[in-house]
């Protein structure tokens, strides 16, 4: 991959549940700078193969690495840590905690942080997000569409070298979808990675330059979005929904 | 807290010290017993209230810490003091290694851990009477040589002062905004970078030392260790007191000890009523007021010192560390 | 120890066995469909056993009809219980269910236990037996309070599983537990399998109380130790498995039975049984913190 650094892999991961296999012995990799989107029908396993490469569950098989690191077993505090961050399908917030407070979080949670430096960090995400005038206000108060822009200012607040977004745009207005494209576009320009995840290819392809599509707890398709649209297997895949 | 309400808090305080000379024997035992509460409730409040860990097993934990005291200081003639502190890091240690057994356990499953851990220790203390006196009671030193109860007061109410002081800095800091962010939910903070594991025992065994500190005061004024220290009913209490005061504040917990404990005594006419009369209020206060009876009252006092300050020239100003207390 | 005296605490522990997988089914049942931990059920088999007595003393009814009564007036009582308490688990707008859950029934059980103390009295109480005597096999000799409490427990478990299996009531009761959503898609009102629920699963620990009561007699504090034991049998059995909660509840029976039969300081061994059964539910939790065969347990987090 053209030298660029390697942040996240997944070799061969498989979970499963009961008797589902919600991930088959996928591979994955996500190198710096990538800005990829990961699509596929609903149940097809993306969610779970977000959860392993975060350190949300353990795989049954197989091991993720960050930064050339076994992972095997670590918490995902340390994936945090190590510049790993994620949000959740269902926005997950410090729901009676201050907007501000759920951006004080992640931030004080890393080494040698101060509570000026990271406020002062906070309210200038919260501003980049729109979310300065309802700062004070519990989480759990924000419409949906702010609840998902927090989510992602939480992330950031750890600095992260790469971001795990489960379907961010799913439920949102239009306009704030709009917005949250823009503000991940621009974050990616400013050297962040994203892997983005979308059950629909539409507002993915306007900002992904490589597409890994699953179907059925494979990954069926990894490359160019243009490679990817045109192949076979993932127009069955769709159309078999 | 702004700067009125702590000089409001300080003045009742020493007015109260000052005058405590006047209460009689009976309301200063009973003053002195609402302190014990209000120091296992705060900490109770900082373990269930704070980082969600709805633990049944603090009582215990006071029985632990009365009963350590009390045997180390009969075995090896330790000073008083020097036994409560063994008491109290022996709770530390015990209840950080609860904390970290049940790492993976949450809500009701976690109550019921606790709840064993709890009736095992119980039973052990009932049964091992050769070491524990058994039901009989383990005969305790007393802490003062004092005939009369006003010095423990005092001890009391330093001892429940400096733990309101050091649990208040604890959820003020850093490791606070953890707590709460753990109580909401778990998974999103460790997703942004919480030590879950580490602020879960560290909570235990914090909570742990305190209800031990409770505990080992406890016994060393009162002169005598039983099993019941730690038994359900004793934590049922302390539930209700936590609960109808406002488990999420401290302050509030402490005061829902005071309120709690002073009306049990006051009422004292009415006899064994008093007790499902409780249970009653306990269960109408989770129906209509959640957040407890004292916290609306707490809230108010707070906004005391805002009162001067234009809502519109009220900036917000640094992060509000104190949202939380 | 000789083998007369291990057959007697064999059979005994049957019969306790018996007893706890019937307090063990009620708290699966109250889970499965409110979802919620009830820690007053051993308070509701302590008032089935009062009440049980209450009718037999003043009544001069025979005390398997009392045992009926008790069951009704408890499934009575728990389903007013319900509604007033506990509607709020249904609502979108209550936060934190679990928390919720926990400190009402918590606080429910500190209301009943102290409520009995004052209406029953802190001595114990022992009603008169179901037949006196005794059944005496080669050199085995068993009550047969001990029988019939055995015999009933075992019908009453019998007709629960019919009841599960056979009857449409059962059936919804199963598909609520499975998913409220589904349920309702298909016209079952889930709300009331919820007070239903509450009402039958007080009414089987009712049956237990009564059982009980001619065996160990009756105390305001009688259902402590069963409220947990009945935990440990619903963890052994997989939360939300009732079939799971008789096979644990008998197996705790005879290991607390034999435990006692084994452990070394008789004067000691009746203390430590009871600690023994807390301490099987510990080490179920630090491996299993979620049960055993969850076959439906808690919401997926
Ligand atoms: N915690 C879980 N327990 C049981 N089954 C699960 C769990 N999480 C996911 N699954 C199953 O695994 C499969 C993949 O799910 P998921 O990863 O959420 O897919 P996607 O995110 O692509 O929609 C689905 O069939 C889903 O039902
Ligand atoms: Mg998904």
């Amino acid at each position: 991959m053209s030298g660029r650094a390697e942040l996240v892999r997944g070799v061969g991961l498989v979970k499963r549940f009961g008797g589902i296999v919600a991930n088959d012995a996928v591979d994955f990799v996500v190198a710096e700078g990538d800005l990829l989107g990961l699509i596929g029908p609903n149940g097809s396993g993306k969610t779970t193969l977000i959860n392993m490469l975060t350190g949300h569950l353990e795989p049954d098989g197989g091991d993720v690495l960050v930064r050339g690191q076994r992972m095997s077993g670590r918490p995902p505090n340390v994936y945090a840590a190590m510049g790993v961050a994620r949000t959740f399908q269902q926005t997950q917030l410090f729901g009676r905690m201050t907007v501000l407070e759920n951006m004080l979080v992640p931030g004080l949670a890393r080494p040698h942080s101060t509570w000026d430096e990271v406020a002062r960090r906070a309210r200038r995400y919260l501003d980049f997000l729109s979310l300065s005038d309802v700062e004070q206000l519990p989480a759990k108060n924000l419409s949906g569409g702010q609840q998902k822009l927090l989510e992602l200012g939480r992330c950031l607040m750890l600095e992260p070298a790469v971001l795990f977004l489960d379907e961010p745009f799913a439920g949102v207005h239009p306009r704030l979808r709009d917005k949250l494209l823009d503000r991940i576009r621009e974050l990616h320009q400013g050297g962040r990675t994203f892997v983005v995840v979308d059950h629909d290819m539409e507002s993915i392809l306007r900002i992904s330059r490589r597409l890994v599509v699953m179907a059925r707890g494979s990954k069926i398709a990894d490359g160019e979005p243009d490679a990817v649209r045109a192949d076979q297997a993932v127009l069955a895949a769709y159309a078999g929904l | 807290m702004r700067g009125l309400p702590i000089a409001i808090v300080l003045a009742a305080a020493a007015l109260a010290l000052a005058n405590a000379g006047r209460l009689n024997p009976y309301w200063t035992h009973v003053a002195i017993i609402a302190m014990y509460y209000g120091i296992l409730a705060a900490s109770w409040s900082l373990l269930a209230g704070y980082v969600g860990l709805f633990s049944l097993s603090h009582m215990a934990f006071a029985s632990i810490g009365g009963y350590t005291s009390a045997l180390l200081i009969q075995w090896f003639r330790l000073p008083i003091p020097l036994g409560i502190v063994a008491g109290v890091v022996m709770c530390c240690a015990l209840g950080g290694a609860i904390g970290w057994v049940c790492l993976r356990m949450s809500g009701p499953y976690l109550a019921i851990f606790t709840l064993g851990f709890s009736e095992i220790v119980r039973i052990t203390i009932s049964t091992e009477d050769e070491v524990t006196a058994g039901m009989a009671g383990l005969h305790t030193h007393s802490l003062l040589a004092s005939a009369t109860r006003l010095p423990y007061l005092y001890v009391a109410f330093a001892l429940l002062a400096l733990s309101l002081l050091l649990m208040g800095l604890l959820v003020r800091s850093r490791w606070g905004l953890f707590f709460r962010a753990i109580r909401e939910d778990e998974q999103a903070a460790a997703a942004s970078g919480v030590a879950v594991a580490r602020c879960r025992i560290v909570a235990f065994a914090v909570a742990s030392g305190f209800a031990g500190l409770a505990g080992g005061f406890y016994a060393h004024y009162i002169g005598i260790m039983t099993p019941s220290v730690g038994d359900l009913d004793e934590m049922a209490k302390l539930l209700v007191m936590t609960v109808i005061g406002g488990m999420e504040r401290l302050p509030t917990a402490v005061g829902g000890a005071f309120v709690v404990e002073f009306l049990l005594e006051w009422l004292r006419e009415y006899g064994q009523w008093r007790l499902p009369v409780f249970g009653i209020v306990l269960l109408l206060t989770m129906r209509f007021a959640r957040n407890g009876l004292v916290t609306p009252f707490w809230l108010q006092f707070l906004r005391l010192g805002e009162a001067r300050v234009s809502p519109l020239s009220a900036a917000p100003t640094v992060p509000d560390k104190e949202s939380g207390t | 120890m000789s083998w007369d005296y291990l057959l007697v605490q064999v059979t005994n522990g049957a019969v306790i066995g018996v007893i706890y997988a019937l307090i063990a089914v009620g708290v699966t049942l109250i889970f499965s469909i409110l979802k919620i931990v009830n820690f007053a059920h051993g308070d509701l088999y302590m008032l089935g056993g009062y009440c049980a007595y209450y009718v037999i003393e003043y009544g001069g009814v025979p005390p398997l009809a009392a045992m009926v009564v008790a069951m009704a007036a408890l499934f009575l009582g728990a389903m007013i219980l319900e509604r007033l308490m506990l509607t709020p688990l249904y609502s979108d707008a209550t936060e934190r269910k679990d928390e919720y859950g926990l400190i009402v029934t918590f606080g429910l059980a500190y209301f009943l236990r102290n409520t009995a103390v004052i209406a029953f009295g802190p001595f114990p109480l022992k009603p008169p037996s179901f037949i006196p005597g005794v059944q005496r096999i080669g050199n085995v000799i068993v009550t047969n309070d001990r029988l019939v409490a055995g015999g009933v427990g075992v019908a009453l478990i019998v007709g629960l599983l019919y009841f599960m299996k056979r009857t449409i009531w059962g059936q919804a009761l199963d598909a609520v537990s499975q998913s409220r959503d589904a349920a309702a898609i298909v016209g079952i009102n889930a709300q009331r399998f919820n007070s239903f629920a509450f009402g039958f699963g007080a009414a089987l620990a009712a049956a237990a109380g009564a059982l009980v009561a001619p065996i160990f007699s009756l105390a305001p504090d009688m259902g402590v130790l069963p409220n947990i034991h009945a935990y440990v049998i619903v963890i052994l059995g997989g939360m939300g498995s009732v079939g799971g909660s008789i096979i644990a509840g008998l197996l705790l029976g005879e290991s607390e039975n034999l435990f006692t039969a084994f452990f070394p300081d008789p004067t000691r061994a009746f203390a430590y049984t009871n600690a023994f059964g807390v301490l099987v539910l510990m080490v179920f939790l630090i491996f299993r913190p979620q049960g055993l065969f969850g076959r439906r347990h808690l919401r997926m987090e």
